[in-house]
């Protein structure tokens, strides 16, 4: 089975409006997908229905190798789900939630016991196993959560914001053992608004929009995408310019002509690859500053507090270097130094106002 | 100090919630309008229009101005007059009405040699009905004595006037003197005590003397099951589909039928249980008596909640929250309290309640543990409750099931 999940043409509506539209996604067995979308775009509609929580209008997917329609039992067997939109009995114990869980999915009574204590020292709440769920902090519920979510071993597993609102360790806890998971050969779908969350663990990641996959690379593919659209927009934009400039400047004055001249100048100014590169320079002063806005690599900078500037460079290495270098050469010291790539967030912004402006 | 631009914005919150819970305004609004017309048209204080049969056995003017007499007043809805006593006093057992006056076959005998026996058979499972008819029946009959009285004193040969004051003397004889010495009544070997009492009154309690507590045992039962079944199924669906506990169930490989069916069947042991307490706190604190069978009466309440929880389960399928859940259950529920019979007789509610009554279930529940409790009624004679109430638990879980989805 090459696909954990695949689905065809999936269309989910509600009266008259379109949740899931004609949805085409193809989550590779054994990966972490990371699935993106902004809020109301369809992620959820999606997940319920891979979840069989609810019917396709149209359309269906397999999942674990199930049509939802034809075995939704099978593909339930095969699924673990981590909330928002689920949750425990909050006036049974963590334990007693397992084990309800546990025979709900028909595990067997002798591994119950063993497998609920395995997980539950996996997710540190094992000491908690006798208290109310309703007693226990969001982290907690939480980790309760995934415990009884896994007790079937599913071969998928879908988290849904599963570290929202949780402290940074808990979150680690968490992100630890989506990389345990993954690597003992289950497929994850981590559907998050933390972009470096998914980032960070997953292997493909999927940008829903309106209800249709708007995107969907690696977390790098995506990006390079980006940069690459970026300078396929710039071209365009400036082989425009130029040829309207060319057809003014065939019957423009010499003055004319000078002034079309400085436009293009900008314009192939503009059209250079850039990069942001971050300095914080802890004696900067006037004098450096404008050592370094008169470098011609530099096309913009912007100071801020304690010493930091931003800089929009020529996007070479030797343009950072000659950067480094005329700061020491003006006596300055430099305290940290970066540079930004576009990010997934990037990507993620530029993808769902795409479709929207469309 | 009250910050008014707050005060304001809570205020207008809270009305632009209910503006927009739509299910939940139409029963806000719904539920004052049914309650004060069911109190204005059918329950104004007074009960009225009792079904009774009255069995004449005799004719003449005195019967027939009888008869006016009991058809004029507003207490009574003289469904028939019949002639034969048994037949009048099947007609009470059947519950087709709630009384037969009997009258005797000397009732137009003046002078009569003997007291006329009037008997009142009447259903004395229904406390209420029985507290209105019997002290009115008496009144009207110790009225027509009177009355009687006068005629047969005029037929002793006493002028009328004579007769009336005589009468009247007689009478305040018989009320001061009756009880210490019965004998003064009698002078001038004229009884006068006779001519008096000439109409002598019999209740016949065909179901023995039930107490107040007895009479509104099996109601509450009903309702108790009724407000704990719909209550519990708003908090035990609507609930935990609103905190996402539903959902937890319906992602594993587990039937709708199965959920709901283990909701069922906890919430039937509950009221099962809960209702023992009651008839077992009833029988320790107060004494009540169970006429039929006990074992009859606690799978009439397991089914009485089957009933009200696949009517709970109905509407909680419906609802997203359990706000809204409550809302919606009032309009349903108080109504069904009133027009079920267990405070107010049925028969003498406005014809359009009395339709509406029939198509409540509690009505069914209500009549079936009145019958086997107070009455001693075996399934023979409840059939037809147990069926509809089977219908409606039927009907109830066939359109709560289909509503039902694992969509949460």
């Amino acid at each position: 089975m090459k696909y954990a999940v695949e689905t065809f043409d999936l269309t989910k509506n509600y009266g008259a409006f379109t949740a899931v539209d004609k949805l085409k996604m193809k989550i590779e067995n054994k990966s972490i997908f990371g699935f993106l979308g902004p809020n109301g775009a369809g992620k959820t509609t999606t997940v319920k229905v891979l979840t069989c929580l609810a019917l396709p209008t149209s359309g269906t997917a397999t999942v674990a190798g199930y049509d939802i329609l034809e075995n939704p039992n099978e593909v339930r067997q095969k699924i673990g789900m981590i909330p928002q939109m689920v949750s425990l009995y909050g006036d049974l114990t963590v334990k007693e939630n397992i084990h309800l869980c546990a025979d709900f999915y028909g595990v067997p009574e002798d591994l119950i016991e063993s497998r609920a204590d395995d997980l539950m020292e996996m997710m540190d709440i094992k000491y908690a196993e006798n208290k109310y769920v309703s007693q226990l902090s969001g982290g907690m519920k939480q980790k309760a959560s995934v415990v009884a979510s896994l007790i079937h071993q599913p071969d998928i597993l879908i988290m849904d914001e599963p570290t929202i609102g949780l402290d940074p360790t808990t979150k680690r806890i968490l992100w630890n053992l989506v990389e345990e998971l993954h690597s003992e050969g289950r497929t994850i779908i981590l559907c998050s608004h933390d972009m470096y969350e998914v980032e960070l663990l997953s292997d493909d990641v999927g940008i829903i929009n309106h209800g249709v996959l708007a995107a969907f690379d690696t977390p790098q593919g995506l990006k390079d995408a980006m940069i690459s659209e970026r300078k396929i927009e710039k071209t365009v934009q400036h082989s425009n310019i130029t040829k309207i400039v060319d057809e003014i400047q065939k019957e423009a004055s010499p003055e004319e002509k000078a002034a079309y001249d400085k436009i293009i100048d900008q314009a192939e100014k503009k059209n250079r690859d850039t990069r942001e590169l971050s300095v914080m320079i802890s004696n900067l002063n006037d004098n450096l500053l404008n050592q370094l806005e008169n470098l011609s690599i530099t096309y913009k900078i912007t100071k801020q507090n304690s010493g930091r500037i931003t800089m929009e460079i020529e996007d070479s290495d030797e343009s950072v270097t000659q950067v480094i270098s005329t700061i020491i050469m003006n006596n300055g010291i430099i305290t940290s130094i970066s540079t930004k790539d576009p990010s997934l967030e990037d990507v993620f912004v530029k993808v769902t106002a795409k479709k929207d402006n469309e | 100090m009250v910050e008014t631009k707050k005060l304001k914005w809570i205020f207008k919150k809270d009305i632009m919630v209910l503006w927009r819970h739509k299910p939940r305004l139409i029963s806000y609004l719904l539920f004052p309008i049914i309650m004060i017309t069911l109190f204005g048209y059918g329950f104004g204080g007074t009960v009225t229009n009792i079904p009774v049969v009255v069995v004449s056995q005799s004719s003449g003017p005195v019967t027939d101005s009888t008869i006016n007499a009991i058809k004029s007043a507003s207490l009574y809805d003289v469904t028939d007059v019949i002639n034969d006593p048994n037949t009048g006093k099947q007609m009470v057992l059947d519950g087709e009405v709630k009384a037969a006056i009997i009258l005797p076959s000397n009732y137009d005998e003046i002078p009569s040699s003997t007291p006329k026996n009037v008997i009142l058979d009447i259903d004395s499972s229904d406390e209420i009905v029985s507290s209105a008819l019997i002290p009115t029946t008496q009144a009207l009959f110790s009225q027509i004595s009177n009355q009687i009285g006068i005629q047969e004193l005029q037929a002793t040969g006493l002028s009328a006037t004579a007769a009336q004051s005589s009468a009247i003397n007689v009478q305040s004889l018989n009320q001061s003197q009756a009880l210490s010495s019965p004998a003064a009544a009698t002078t001038a070997g004229i009884n006068y005590q006779n001519i008096v009492n000439s109409i002598n009154f019999q209740v016949n309690r065909l179901y023995g003397d039930i107490s107040y507590i007895d009479f509104l045992v099996p109601g509450v039962l009903a309702l108790v099951i009724l407000f704990s079944c719909m209550f519990g199924m708003g908090e035990s669906i609507a609930g935990e589909r609103e905190r996402g506990e539903l959902a937890r169930l319906f992602m594993t490989p587990t039937s709708i039928a199965t959920v709901v069916g283990g909701k069922i069947l906890s919430k039937l042991v509950q009221e099962t249980g809960r209702a023992i307490l009651l008839i077992a706190v009833a029988i320790g604190l107060f004494g009540i008596v169970i006429a039929g069978s006990l074992l009859l009466t606690l799978l009439l309440l397991v089914l009485v909640a089957l009933c009200f929880v696949g009517l709970g389960m109905m509407i909680s399928a419906r609802v997203s929250t359990q706000a809204d859940y409550q809302q919606i259950i009032q309009p349903i529920t108080l109504p069904m309290m009133f027009l079920s019979g267990v405070f107010f007789p049925v028969e003498t509610m406005p014809w359009i309640f009395q339709k509406l009554a029939y198509l409540i279930p509690l009505t069914y529940a209500n009549d079936a543990l009145r019958a086997v409790m107070l009455k001693g009624a075996g399934i023979g004679a409840i059939w037809l409750d147990i069926v509809v109430l089977l219908g409606f638990t039927a009907l109830f879980f066939g359109l709560g099931i289909r509503g039902f989805n694992r969509d949460v």
